[in-house]
């Protein structure tokens, strides 16, 4: 009975020893590729397209190191991406920040992209508590394009872009965000 | 209040069999009476939530830990597996009364996909513990209340005259289809 | 019984869906487009046909005390390994499926074979058996997803092939349509079957 036991176990117990050894050299073989296909799965196309036209995914930026001193001395900083095509040539830097500067309910969290010659390629909002309707807008087109084009290593200032009538707190709190990538472009990386 | 939202959300809105169709096989195989309809629903209550506690807890405490998580699968089913074997012995010594009642519908319930289903959508909508054990009361219960509901019904249809053709599960899906157009009505609730 | 029959039968007289009637769960749910059905039925081919080698090879060392758990330990794996491919190499039809990829290992047919088939014969009927079941799975799947996705979409596969003044049933891809579709295929086929016989 004893031995009967035993040989059952034993039996269970080498099936599953090969169920998960098999499991486990597949999973290690197809783990780099899930998450790369949950990578670019977690980008929105139109979020990308809006910030650097062309690009398929935003690779998370090689050099850690800068990654940490950064976020060690910009506290509203949240990460820094390189932008890749479908063939994986890198098309330029985005940055991804708080807004320094309160909207008319807290912060709001940006992507920001500049080119390699360091010209702003595309800016989009990703989260805001903005009112709906009215501060919201600040994530359209209309107003975000603007942008585009403009010079990745001078600050914006007040004068030099039009905020968007009757939300003057959430359009301040947009150009802040958009000024502090610039901040982070310009010392940092270009 | 979100508990109370998830509990109704889960057990109505969502109705496992009739919007997800987790558990559909017993559904429509242990239907014919309402108190054998009943008794697996109490069966099947029983199971997953003794399910979903012992496998949240050994995804998070060991196969995550472990990195293990392509293992869920195997050790998910194989935890159904030993929990229902157990508790068929369990019931059989102290409770020989109520393993009388549901003995005979525990062996079925390892394949009952709605017990694996609820075990790894814990996992897959981030449920905190509690959330979880919410959900999967309020979704087996929902389980019951389909079966106990369909049993009801199938009881008429089998008197109604029939082509032949459509005469058992044939009917019976057509049943439980008009069923589940009832169900879309609770999508309107305002939660 | 001859290889061809083997293969035969779980087409037509055991089709697993539309005789059977076991593993209905994910029939019901993921046929809302036939690129679905197809997906999920090559997936229950690939685990049934897998599974059925390797219990049919074992079939001599595993005790028959235990085989049922032995049975469930080589599904999940096969499953596993599925849930793991298809996650790395067919991405999209990976979230259209969901959770019903894991639970191919509760889908009753896999280990219904297994115990009535696969461990009582040789490896090659196996496969053969394994194949025919399968692929009487994936018929119904293309013929239910297929259905549904003309009705709700007026598609197939995506392309249009009802002009574009048809309104699409939307009921055909919601839940309701599901059983009742389901049922009156079943109908069908018990009217054709009886017919032949008659």
């Amino acid at each position: 009975m004893k031995n009967n036991f035993i040989k059952l176990a034993g039996v269970l117990l080498i099936i599953g020893a090969v169920a998960s050894g098999v499991l486990a050299w597949l999973n290690d073989a197809t783990k780099e590729r899930i998450a790369m296909n949950e990578a670019m799965a977690s980008m929105d196309p139109a979020i990308l397209e809006a910030v650097m036209p062309g690009s398929v995914m935003f690779n998370e930026h090689e050099d850690t190191d800068l990654i940490e001193k950064i976020k060690s001395e910009n506290e509203k900083f949240i990460n820094l991406f390189t932008a890749v095509d479908a063939s994986g040539n890198e098309l330029g830097k985005v940055v991804r920040t708080w807004s320094t500067v309160k909207g008319f309910n807290g912060d709001m969290e940006l992507y920001v992209g500049f080119t390699p010659d360091g010209q702003i390629s595309g800016a989009t909002v990703i989260s805001h508590q903005e009112t709906e309707g009215l501060g919201s807008r600040v994530t359209l087109p209309d107003f975000t394009n603007q942008f585009i084009g403009r010079d990745g290593t001078a600050v914006i200032g007040e004068s030099d872009y039009d905020a968007i009538a009757g939300a003057t707190m959430s359009s301040k709190s947009f150009l802040s965000g958009i000024n502090n990538a610039i901040a982070v472009y310009a010392e940092y990386v270009k | 209040m979100e508990l109370v939202s998830l509990f109704i959300t889960s057990f109505l809105v969502n109705n496992i069999i009739f919007m997800q169709f987790l558990g559909v096989c017993p559904f429509l195989g242990v239907s014919k009476k309402i108190d054998t309809a009943a008794g697996m629903g109490i069966a099947v209550i029983f199971v997953i939530a003794l399910a979903s506690v012992i496998t949240y807890i050994i995804h998070h405490a060991v196969l995550v830990n472990l990195e293990l998580e392509y293992l869920q699968t195997i050790v998910f089913i194989l935890i159904i597996a030993a929990l229902v074997q157990f508790v068929e012995m369990f019931l059989k010594k102290s409770a020989p009364g109520l393993y009388q009642a549901l003995g005979i519908f525990l062996p079925l319930i390892t394949t009952n996909c709605a017990v694996l289903g609820v075990a790894i959508n814990n996992i897959i909508f981030e449920y905190s513990f509690v959330e979880s054990l919410v959900y999967s009361i309020a979704t087996s219960a929902g389980f019951m209340l389909a079966i106990v509901l369909f049993a009801g019904v199938r009881d008429k249809v089998d008197y109604a005259d029939l082509p032949e053709s459509l005469k058992g599960s044939a009917i019976s899906l057509v049943t439980a289809g008009l069923m589940s157009i009832a169900f879309l009505g609770f999508a309107g609730l305002q939660l | 019984m001859n290889r061809f029959e083997i293969f035969k039968n779980g087409i037509t007289k055991e089709n697993p869906i539309l005789v059977q009637q076991v593993g209905m769960c994910a029939t019901l749910t993921i046929t809302t487009s036939l690129l679905n059905g197809i997906g999920m039925g090559i997936a229950v081919i690939a685990v049934l046909t897998g599974s059925n080698i390797v219990i049919s090879a074992l079939r001599k060392f595993i005790p028959d005390e235990v085989r049922i758990p032995a049975f469930i330990i080589v599904i999940a794996a096969f499953t596993t390994m599925i849930d793991l491919l298809m996650h790395a190499y067919t991405f999209e039809l990976y979230k259209a499926l969901g959770v019903f990829i894991p639970l191919i290992v509760v889908n009753c047919i896999i280990l219904a074979r297994a115990e009535a088939f696969a461990s009582k014969n040789s490896i090659v009927d196996s496969i053969i058996d394994g194949l025919g079941m399968g692929v009487g799975y994936l018929v119904a799947m293309i013929l239910l997803s297929g259905i549904r996705e003309i009705l709700g979409n007026g598609t197939i596969l995506g392309f249009r092939i009802l002009p574009e003044a048809y309104e699409p049933m939307m009921m055909a891809v919601q839940p309701p349509g599901a059983f009742i579709l389901l049922g009156l295929l079943i109908g069908v086929v018990n009217y054709l079957s009886r017919r032949k016989k008659a």
